[in-house]
């Protein structure tokens, strides 16, 4: 052995220590108050009859069948078959209605004028609109 | 010990006695040892009793390939780390011998005890390493199995723990010559 090895050895000898007859007290009641666990503590569960597996295999199929019947005849949302007739192939332009002030109207004569040959405008070109489609 | 497994079985049977007759020879040594790593000689008792208690209900669980004063210990170091988690007192914030635990179990010498300086440049591993090996006489292996490292961290921090204490030791003596 050498110098520090030796050193080292003598050193913990030098360490003073003893378990006290209270904490010897202690700790045998502590272990008297334990259980050690043992390797077959292991709580395995109890075998189950073979009709179990059968009776559970059966109620669950019969529980898959009903959800499948459920998630089948549950309603579709109905969606109303598109019809033409519904629909009427002429568009209606509705044309905008304008509130025109009666004082703004004498001050801006041209642009009445403009407005009346405009709306003149509008009305030949839905005439000659349904006259083209047929109506 | 010559009838170690014998005691072994008994208490594995639920024999509260042949468990505290297998562990009488080993309760002052593991007090000496977790007087090491605790900040207060109450936590080294606790720990002590932990280890115990845990030692006797896990007994199952020992593995008779392992020496069984290896295993103690390392039951022994993990509650030390336990006990040291939840406290507030770290062992380096105990600089006077009032409040050092192990300072005050040393018995009074001329010169420092080694183990002192072993905690001061030593990380706690390494010092638990050291301590096995050179307090306790265990082989690398057991050393290794007991801190849950490998043979190599092992044999390499021993070799590292050794020149750390040495140049200590050196740089003490040359205190020591210089102030008489």
């Amino acid at each position: 052995m050498d110098k520090l090895a030796e050193q080292l050895k003598t050193d913990a000898g030098r360490i003073d220590v003893q378990v006290s007859a209270e904490l010897d007290r202690r700790i045998e009641a502590s272990l008297r108050g334990v259980t050690p666990k043992s390797d077959g503590q292991v709580v395995l569960p109890k075998g189950r009859p073979a009709g179990f597996w059968w009776a559970s295999s059966l109620t669950g199929m019969v529980v898959a069948l009903a959800v499948i019947a459920v998630i089948n005849s549950r309603s579709q949302p109905e969606i109303p078959p598109a019809t033409t007739a519904s629909i009427s192939p002429v568009l209606t332009v509705a044309a905008p209605i304008i509130a025109w002030r009666a004082e703004s109207a004498m001050l801006t004569s041209p642009l009445r004028q403009e407005l009346e040959d405009l709306q003149a405008d509008l009305r030949k070109v839905e005439h000659k609109v349904r006259q083209d489609i047929g109506l | 010990m010559t009838d170690e497994p014998a005691l072994i079985d008994a208490a594995k049977a639920g024999s509260a006695d042949a468990f505290a007759d297998l562990v009488r020879s080993y309760r002052d040594r593991l007090l000496r040892f977790l007087l090491t790593r605790c900040a207060s000689y109450a936590d080294a008792e606790d720990a002590l009793q932990d280890t115990l208690i845990n030692a006797y209900r896990y007994l199952h669980s020992y593995d008779p390939r392992w020496r069984f004063s290896t295993w103690l210990y390392r039951i022994a170091i993990r509650n030390a780390q336990k006990i040291r988690s939840m406290n507030v007192v770290e062992i380096g914030d105990l600089s006077d011998a009032e409040s050092d635990p192990l300072l005050q179990c040393i018995v009074a010498s001329e010169t420092e005890n080694l183990w002192i300086s072993a905690r001061r440049v030593l990380t706690d591993d390494v010092f638990a390493a050291m301590w096995l090996r050179y307090a306790e006489d265990m082989s690398i292996n057991d050393i290794s199995k007991a801190l849950g490292r490998s043979a190599s961290w092992t044999k390499v921090n021993l070799s590292r723990a050794r020149k750390a204490l040495d140049t200590e030791m050196n740089s003490q003596r040359a205190k020591d010559e210089a102030y008489g």
